[in-house]
């Protein structure tokens, strides 16, 4: 069941990378093209069989791992930048880029490299799942480690989040509203993985629905606004041009 | 309050007993799937019966009079309000007739503005009034509530139809009104039950009842001050519209611009 989501997660990112391809070749929105093919990047890295054979190719020590949490952070910074500065989120844009946004990253990042570096990563797994049983203290760092790769998307989220609000109670083209709400529930699910050390292991399922639901939600809410544009653009053809003369 | 097909049939029946359903439809210029939905979901719109009506040389408003729905319609009709009137008038032929009152009188209406002013008649070599536009135009349902809107008209439309004020709000700003709310706020108001479908633009003023001329004469009685001032809030609100509409777009240009 999961195997599923997880793949058909992967088909859906990739696609939609590869439908950027012909703009990004144009020079247009190449940064929509970057965010695609890192998330694509990151959900290949979050499932057990790539993951596995592209770490072994790495030196099996997890740094793909390592790898995986600083391409989310990369991925999530230009969702951000992208989404606040298309919605003119001014506030949210400065919480992200300004100096706040600016310490939350370095911290988050660096936490997430020093922790990686106490731990004993030897032995590729998915996840650090093996990692995290060899002992206690290795099982807390893993802990650690989550929680800091978690921290910055979620404060991503979080900011992102009311300006997304506003856009779905908005007067903009219905498109746009749908691509906004879709991208507030991809913010939600993202602000909710902070809670992941409150759910007992044996849902441990549910952390993988929450984690795929707010990819899935990005990825589409994003597309759906280049849908939106073309569909725009189709039955408003270059209308402000004309009239800016 | 929508026609119930049972209703509808029976009035179908009394008006062109011979006729078949593909006859009513050809003459009244109204699809044939159209009018089967409306008869499965047992919900007649009420342009149906108009449509039909005016193919059978029958009064629309004394045709919707007979249903249960529309019943206020079937009071004898009373004349519409000065306001009423002017409220159908559209905003272009408002700014024309305060244009052309400028041109006739020299002075007159310009005289409050700037007296040394040079006669602005000159460029009005033939101030003739040009015939208004027939109703509806393009904010005349909001135009027509605003007119006979005692302050508290909304909150006893909603009480009475039950509606969400939001959604009435909504359906004037898209200048729409479904016939029977349209009545129903006329009969909130206390004024001609007609009054509103003119506005929606389901009848026209004749059929309403409404004299011939009787929206030019409610024009004319207007005074300079009434009429500029009137003019003035309808150009305020189509400002404020225009403006959204912009704001909307340049949002929107932003959005395709970065995400696009």
């Amino acid at each position: 069941m999961i195997e599923i989501l997880q793949w058909s997660t992967l088909a859906v990112c990739g696609l939609v990378a590869l439908t950027r391809v012909p703009s990004a070749l144009r020079g247009n929105n190449r940064t929509l093209f970057y965010i695609f093919a890192l998330m694509t990047l990151a959900i290949l890295l979050s499932i057990e069989a790539p993951y596995v054979a592209i770490d072994q190719a790495l030196g099996g020590v997890n740094v793909a791992n390592l790898i995986l949490r600083l391409v989310i952070f990369a991925a999530i910074y230009f969702v951000g930048i992208r989404i606040t500065r298309g919605f003119g989120a001014d506030n949210a844009y400065r919480l992200i880029t300004g100096r706040m946004g600016m310490t939350v990253v370095a911290l988050t990042s660096l936490i997430v490299v020093v922790v990686f570096l106490m731990m004993d990563t030897a032995g590729s797994s998915a996840g650090m799942v093996a990692v995290s049983a060899k002992d206690g203290r290795n099982g807390l760092l893993v802990e650690y480690y989550g929680a800091a790769g978690r921290a910055y998307p979620a404060y991503v989220s979080l900011v992102l989040l009311p300006a997304m609000a506003r856009a779905v109670s908005s007067t903009l083209p219905a498109l746009v509203r749908v691509s906004a709400f879709l991208l507030a529930v991809g913010a939600v699910a993202i602000g909710v993985s902070l809670v992941f050390p409150l759910i007992p292991p044996e849902f441990g399922f549910v952390e993988f629905v929450i984690n795929y639901t707010a990819v899935l939600c990005f990825v589409m809410g994003l597309a759906l606004i280049g849908v939106a544009s073309l569909v725009h653009k189709r039955h408003h053809p270059r209308q402000k041009t004309s009239t800016e003369k | 309050m929508p026609i119930p097909a049972k209703a509808f049939q029976r009035w179908l029946h009394e008006i062109a007993p011979e006729a078949s359903t593909s006859d009513i439809c050809r003459a009244a210029g109204i699809k044939r799937s159209t009018l089967a939905q409306q008869l499965v979901r047992g919900k007649v719109a009420g342009a149906t019966v108009v449509s039909i009506s005016r193919a059978y040389n029958i009064n629309p408003v004394s045709a919707l009079a007979g249903f249960d729905a529309f019943r206020q319609l079937a009071a004898p009709p009373f004349q519409p309000t000065r306001s009423e009137l002017v409220s159908q008038i559209s905003t272009p032929d408002l700014l024309r007739a305060l244009l052309l009152r400028t041109a006739a009188e020299p002075g007159g209406l310009a005289k409050a503005g700037q007296s040394d002013m040079e006669s602005p008649g000159a460029s009005f070599p033939d101030p003739q009034p040009t015939p208004l536009g027939p109703p509806p135009h393009a904010t005349s349902v909001r135009d027509w509530v605003e007119a006979i809107d005692d302050g508290e008209l909304r909150h006893r439309v909603s009480t009475a139809t039950g509606i969400a004020p939001q959604n009435y709000s909504a359906q004037l700003t898209a200048n729409r009104l479904t016939p029977a709310l349209a009545v129903a706020t006329a009969s909130a108001a206390g004024v001609a039950a007609a009054g509103g479908l003119v506005a929606t633009g389901l009848v026209t003023e004749a059929e309403a009842g409404w004299p011939p001329g009787a929206r030019q004469a409610a024009l004319d009685s207007m005074t300079d001050g009434e009429l500029t001032v009137l003019a003035g809030e309808r150009l305020q609100t189509l400002g404020r519209a225009l403006r959204r509409q912009e704001h909307d777009q340049e949002r929107t240009e932003k959005i395709w611009e970065n995400l696009g």
